[in-house]
């Protein structure tokens, strides 16, 4: 009786019926099986929601692109976006819709580092290739394995960059106030150490995000007298810090993240606001074809960083599928050095490089956001800082570093 | 640290008269339709994104721009719980408390829809502190205080004196025994999702007065609501008043003794403390 249950031989009847089904499947399920699947993870809503739906844009056009060209590998690429919601629990449940039941080898445009590191150990264990741009240093210092890239500079960078531009501009005391974030403490150690070693005083304070005021915050961070203040949020709490710090009647010097001080931030204040406020970013590579082609693809005068980033990020999976002649996770992460830097003929986007490719050669691609090129951890290295400085509510470059 | 203690004190007012507006208005429809009514978040949004219109695209000043959140928010607050939650009343409290979550992530994306992410100011002009002494005090917030007082009074005054407020009463106290005396339960209920979501939304643009909106705003907003509602009894009105104001305190004060990055857990301390001495709230459950 058991051997009936476990036991099944074809017979000639069956192994029929089986064929002629599988004929009877529609073409496009069949298909299912070799197409080459690519998964954006971008903050469609929530804090990050600015940023979203472009940076999606932007990895679309690429896609777009390489599938009206005759597309990648012999197939076409199939685009499957999902969106973070800026909430790691969220962005959990979406990359594993994106890897469980899309099966993309590539997921890229993860914004916030907290969810960048929510779902990275879910990327490497399934050998998914994760492009992301958040900051926190902690990120590339995950056992990944090589499975993550970023292309945003990352957080020690970034402030020691920003430190320094306070101490440039004559600070003789600097404070951070921002909320807790996986670069919130490493922020502050950072300054703190610039401080000590310029010999001058340094105060910081950690608020809770999500707050309707920080009047008591601003208030604690004002007993120390500081003349430059570092901001450390996102935007929707930079703009109550700005605007309780400038109703607190405070003079001095004000930096944040050009992502923290946006242009829907400078919409909601008014000018006064933030009248000298100074933001910085790395910075995009202006005038550059990769950095037209976003802004023909996104219709737009300026690409946000983001947008520019994951316009890379697309680049470089196709590119290095392209170079593997194999669009697995696995199979980019191990090409994708090769096509990034190197001695290669420099493209600027992923058709140019096929073709360059296609021929026998090598390619150094260099994009939107700047050379990408990737230290052994997938740092970014090579990046430009643009400095800012905020007047009529429209901010203008003071400096590029 | 204590020179702080004052200007800490003030904050906690100001913030804790905000907080019971739209807290009043979620004990409110707790003490007649008897559930949590979570969906509070989305109508603060609608309520702020409604004065927004008011006071950005038609110009209008402050005080009519909150009459405007009022009867918006009030009115999605009455056709919602006619279509999405009043059809499941009748399985239970949790059961609608859930879809007052849903309902409030379908509210949420529907104003995402229209307005988009980005933040949004409201156009009013913004003026440095006011100094008494150690002391600062924004003229703003003084205004969003005397507005929240004012609203207070209306609706104690409404409950107290008007038919509709002693039927509400009368339906939150005993709904059976109010039954018996001829009064409409049903219609009293429409009464309350309209006025309660109302003053949600009125608290939801007093606090985007203060500071900048986006389709968060009302989510936000959720938590100190709820921890207010609870500390001072869910369904006392008077209540919702002292556990905002508690609430509102406890949270500016505690920036004296722990780290800001904690504020929200004061909120939590304080139900923990209220609930294990005293389960039904400070003041209890009675409508007024």
């Amino acid at each position: 009786m058991t051997d009936r249950i476990t036991t099944w031989r074809p017979d000639r009847r069956s192994v029929l019926m089986g064929g002629a089904a599988l004929l009877a499947t529609p073409a496009i399920l069949r298909a299912q099986g070799s197409a080459i699947k690519f998964g954006t993870l971008t903050p469609l809503t929530g804090v990050g929601g600015t940023y979203g739906p472009s940076m999606r844009d932007a990895a679309v056009g690429v896609f777009d692109a390489v599938n009206a060209a005759g597309g990648l590998l012999g197939g076409s690429i199939d685009h499957v976006s999902e969106d973070t919601q800026t909430n790691p629990e969220a962005a959990v449940r979406a990359v594993r819709k994106l890897i469980d039941v899309d099966g993309v080898s590539v997921v890229l445009g993860t914004w916030a580092s907290s969810i960048t590191t929510a779902v990275a150990p879910l990327c490497w264990e399934n050998d998914v290739m994760l492009f992301c741009v958040s900051g926190a240093d902690s990120i590339t210092q995950l056992p990944h394995m090589g499975y993550i890239a970023r292309t945003q500079p990352n957080s020690v960078l970034q402030i020691q960059v920003a430190g320094e531009f306070m101490l440039r501009q004559g600070s003789t005391g600097m404070a951070w106030i921002g909320p807790q974030t996986p670069f919130a403490q490493s922020s502050i150690d950072i300054l703190a150490g610039q401080a000590e070693g310029a010999g001058i005083g340094m105060e910081s304070l950690i608020y809770e995000a999500d707050k309707s005021t920080y009047r008591s915050e601003v208030d604690t961070i004002l007993r120390s007298n500081p003349d430059f203040i570092m901001l450390g949020g996102y935007a929707a709490d930079s703009t109550v810090v700005l605007r309780d710090i400038w109703q607190s009647g405070y003079e001095g010097k004000i930096i944040g993240p050009a992502y923290a001080v946006n242009p829907s931030v400078l919409e909601a204040l008014p000018p006064e606001v933030t009248e000298g406020v100074f933001t910085w970013e790395g910075a995009p590579a202006v005038g550059s074809t990769a950095y037209a082609n976003v802004q023909a693809a996104l219709g737009v005068d300026v690409v946000d960083p983001y947008s520019a980033q994951t316009y890379d990020h697309a680049n470089l999976a196709v590119l290095a599928a392209a170079a593997a002649g194999d669009a697995s996770g696995g199979a980019i992460k191990d090409a994708l050095r090769s096509i990034s830097q190197g001695d290669g003929m420099e493209v600027s986007d992923a058709l140019a490089g096929m073709d360059a490719l296609a021929g026998g050669g090598s390619v150094n691609y260099s994009g939107a956001s700047g050379p990408c090129d990737f230290d052994e951890i997938g740092d970014i290295t090579g990046t430009q800082f643009l400095f800012n400085k905020i007047s009529g509510g429209t901010p203008s470059m003071f400096e590029r570093i | 640290m204590l020179d702080l203690l004052p200007q800490f004190l003030v904050n906690g007012i100001i913030t804790g008269a905000l907080l019971a507006i739209p807290t009043i208005g979620f004990t409110a429809i707790f003490a007649v339709l008897r559930f949590p009514n979570f969906a509070v978040a989305s109508h603060a949004t609608v309520g702020a994104f409604a004065g927004l219109v008011a006071n950005v695209h038609w110009g209008l000043p402050a005080v009519p721009s909150l009459a405007f959140a009022f009867l918006i928010s009030g009115v999605v607050g009455l056709v919602s719980d006619e279509i999405a939650l009043k059809p499941l009343r009748k399985h239970g409290a949790l059961t609608t408390a859930i879809a007052s979550i849903a309902l409030t992530i379908v509210l949420e994306n529907i104003v995402r829809f229209f307005f988009g992410n980005e933040l949004r100011g409201y156009d009013l002009p913004l003026v440095r502190d006011i100094r008494f002494s150690d002391i600062r005090v924004n003229p703003q917030q003084l205004e969003n205080l005397a507005l929240a007082v004012v609203i207070m009074i209306l609706v104690f005054a409404a409950l107290k004196y008007t038919r509709m407020g002693k039927a509400m009463r009368a339906v939150a106290d005993n709904p059976g025994l109010a039954d018996l005396k001829g009064i409409d339960a049903i219609l009293v209920g429409r009464v309350v999702a309209f006025a309660g979501m109302g003053l949600v939304g009125i608290g939801g643009m007093l606090f985007g007065l203060g500071t900048s909106i986006d389709p968060l705003t009302g989510f936000r907003f959720i938590l100190p609501i709820f921890a207010a509602a609870v500390v001072g009894g869910l369904g006392s009105i008077p209540g919702a008043v002292l556990g905002a104001m508690i609430v509102g305190i406890g949270e500016e004060m505690s920036a004296l003794v722990l780290e800001p990055a904690y504020k929200s857990a004061v909120g939590f301390f304080a139900i923990v403390i209220v609930l294990t001495f005293r389960p039904r709230g400070l003041l209890g459950e009675r409508a007024y």
